[in-house]
């Protein structure tokens, strides 16, 4: 699920990725230029501040009436012939899975792109239970290859380059190592065309489930997730508890600012509607549909008075897009499911406050997030929140209290001032700095430019320009 | 509406199953926040502009722009005359159940996973996004497996926008609508979009008659 690491290692971990593969820097950055530029576009073709207000308010509606829409929802989908269960974490979702699995006999799965069964940790759990599982999303099937979780909520393989998938495919499929990517786009369609035929069962997650009419809806560009959920003879949809929507047709305003906030298209390629198992009159689909509602934490998000605005999140990506910070590092660094912003916001109710320390820090505050955010999530205010609870706690490094309180203590006496810069500049820098208590701790993360050799007062009175 | 199956217990010598659990969370979080009004329908705005063409102009124009083919035809002799010569190219076809027999091309019909075209007739179709509604009616694998796909659409058919579409087929759902808008592709692969990952490679639209969809 995570990679190994966890959102403790945050800053060990994004300053060996940023050390050690820089490759990765390169191709975060690059693919989330073209995302913001499209998001861009797209934005400018709408009233945009008018989609975004609607959306917000429509997703704080049924936030505010959860029960009553939940309850709506699964009537609904019941009603449509589909099967309901609860999860109210991971373990009892993972519980629901292995029940269907045992009933019927499943050994071969096929997933289409979701986040929340990585969040879950659904794949993990099938392979324990002698189930092969293989991703559907070629992005998600490349990283599932590695052994990777994926780095970005919608480009879960941003991270690599196009030479970094020669080299596997070559490894995997005995593809050239200097082949085009129509190339190996053919020889994962082929392997992967063989999973859909076979599997028994489909997994989805779900982007929005309409209450009315008992709808899922899934967004897509590849057609991972129509196969996934149209070949196999079972279908388990998994569906955070925050992702309905009260009807049908409200589905296409967030349908439609979802894909303009994440890729900038006006639409995804493909957008799947899904109203239960196969009927009489239908030659094919499944022939059972399970949806799986799962809290796992997001009860303790709403409960929290500023926090519980995270819940109006769609999983678009645009805030990973623009971070200054995720940008530098993609989502690995993280130690979680969900790397930037959103994910620096979620994790402290869905992971823990003290297990997800640092990620509330890890932002410059710069609110480029809450800037193009499609519903409107006041990122930053819910950072500083979570800042907040962590100072509380206790959670914070004692030597940075330290530092501050030594630092305005010298800001407030010239004389202080004027010696302390005076030694930092003395130091010996580069290599001492790390052995140095305080200070050093925070070299191990980071590099800095060596000290001028006069204080800015100095070179004041000498006359800089 | 049928109880609830399949969901945990309720009440029971365990105590409260999941559901329960969640409902009671849910309330005990809600306690003291204000409920939001739901804000009025979604309007599509847009920033003021040239007035939007026809609904079968503006979703031809939508799905050539995500990559997809347009053919427009004046009726459906003109349909058979494009899918008579369309088909010369092809040794089979996997056809929708419910295409009508005088729009099938002559070819012989073969399993959609193998063949190599697909044709459906699409419920309807969306100009502001350069959607077709494709119904499970029709059949899902023949939408999805050939490579090469082709979809008739009738343009009285073609709904300016989602959610009037969505307003037209909710009394009537299948098991499930496909929204097809373009071509399957993906830029996993090194950021360099390619097409035909999962999905036809090839989409073509064929919209049959020149009026004006509802609404016009």
């Amino acid at each position: 699920m995570s990679g190994g690491t966890t959102p403790n290692r945050y800053r060990a971990e994004a300053a060996r990725t940023l050390a050690e593969r820089p490759s990765v820097r390169s191709a975060v950055t690059s693919a989330t230029d073209h995302s913001n530029a499209n998001r861009g576009r797209a934005y400018a073709e709408i009233d945009s501040e008018r989609w975004r207000d609607w959306a917000r308010d429509m997703k704080a509606h049924l936030l505010t009436h959860l029960d009553r829409y939940l309850e709506e929802a699964e009537a609904s989908l019941v009603g449509n012939g589909m099967r309901v269960h609860w999860a109210g974490t991971a373990a009892e979702a993972l519980t629901a899975l292995r029940g269907i699995v045992r009933e019927h006999d499943v050994r071969r799965a096929i997933k289409g792109k979701s986040m929340l069964t990585e969040e879950l940790g659904v794949n993990a759990h099938l392979e324990g239970l002698g189930v092969h599982v293989r991703e559907a999303d070629l992005g998600e099937y490349i990283v599932q290859l590695l052994g990777e979780p994926p780095t970005h909520i919608v480009g879960p393989a941003i991270h690599k380059s196009l030479a970094d998938c020669q080299r596997l495919f070559h490894e995997r499929f005995g593809t050239a190592l200097d082949a085009d990517p129509d190339t190996l786009a053919s020889a994962a369609r082929a392997v992967l065309r063989e999973e859909f035929l076979s599997a028994d069962l489909g997994i989805s997650g779900a982007n929005f489930l309409a209450v009315d009419t008992g709808t899922i809806a899934l967004i897509e560009n590849e057609g991972n997730i129509r196969l996934s959920t149209s070949l196999p003879r079972v279908h388990v949809a998994f569906v955070g508890i925050e992702k309905l929507v009260p009807r049908l047709e409200d589905v296409a305003g967030f349908v439609q600012l979802t894909t303009r906030g994440s890729t900038g298209q006006p639409i995804g390629n493909y957008v799947s509607l899904i109203q239960g198992p196969r009927r009489p009159d239908e030659i094919d689909g499944p022939d059972e549909v399970h949806v799986i509602f799962v809290d796992n934490g997001r009860t303790r998000l709403l409960a929290d008075d500023v926090s519980w605005e995270a819940l109006r999140c769609v999983r678009c990506g645009a805030c990973q897009n623009i971070c200054p910070v995720y940008r530098q590092t993609g989502g690995h660094a993280y130690g979680w499911t969900y790397g930037g912003p959103i994910g620096a916001i979620l994790a402290p109710a869905l992971l823990g406050l003290e297990e997800s320390m640092p990620l509330p820090f890890a932002s410059t505050l710069c609110g480029a997030c809450a800037d193009v955010c499609p519903v409107r999530i006041p990122i930053p205010e819910i950072l500083l929140h979570w800042r907040e609870r962590a100072v509380e706690a206790g959670l914070t490094a004692t030597s940075e209290a330290v530092g501050l309180a030594v630092f305005t203590k010298a800001a407030e006496h010239r004389a202080l001032f004027a010696a302390g810069g005076a030694l930092l500049r003395w130091l010996p820098w580069k290599a001492g700095g790390r052995a140095l208590p305080v200070l050093g701790g925070w070299m191990q993360e980071r590099s800095a430019p060596e000290p001028s050799a006069k204080s800015f007062q100095d070179l004041w009175k000498a006359g800089i320009e | 509406m049928s109880a609830p199956e399949a969901s945990a217990p309720g009440l029971g010598a365990r105590g409260p199953g999941p559901k329960e659990q969640i409902l009671a969370r849910v309330r005990d979080a809600l306690q003291g926040r204000a409920p939001v009004e739901a804000p009025g329908p979604f309007g599509s705005w847009r920033p003021p502009g040239p007035p939007a063409a026809s609904p079968p102009e503006r979703f031809a124009a939508m799905l050539e722009a995500a990559g997809g083919e347009v053919v427009r035809v004046r009726d459906e002799a003109g349909a058979r005359d494009w899918l008579a010569g369309f088909a010369v190219d092809f040794t089979a076809a996997a056809v929708g159940f419910t295409v009508p027999t005088a729009l099938r091309p002559a070819l012989p019909q073969a399993a959609p996973d193998v063949a190599p075209l697909g044709v459906s007739i699409a419920r309807g179709a969306i100009a502001e996004t350069g959607s077709l509604l494709l119904d499970a009616r029709d059949g899902r694998r023949a939408q999805l497996l050939p490579p090469t796909h082709v979809v008739l659409v009738r343009a009285p058919d073609v709904y300016a926008t989602f959610r009037d579409a969505m307003l037209a087929v909710r009394d009537d759902l299948p098991s499930a609508i496909g929204l097809h808008s373009g071509p399957s592709k993906s830029a996993d692969i090194g950021h360099i979009m390619v097409k035909g990952v999962h999905g036809p490679g090839r989409l073509i639209a064929v919209v049959i008659g020149q009026e004006a969809a509802s609404g016009a």
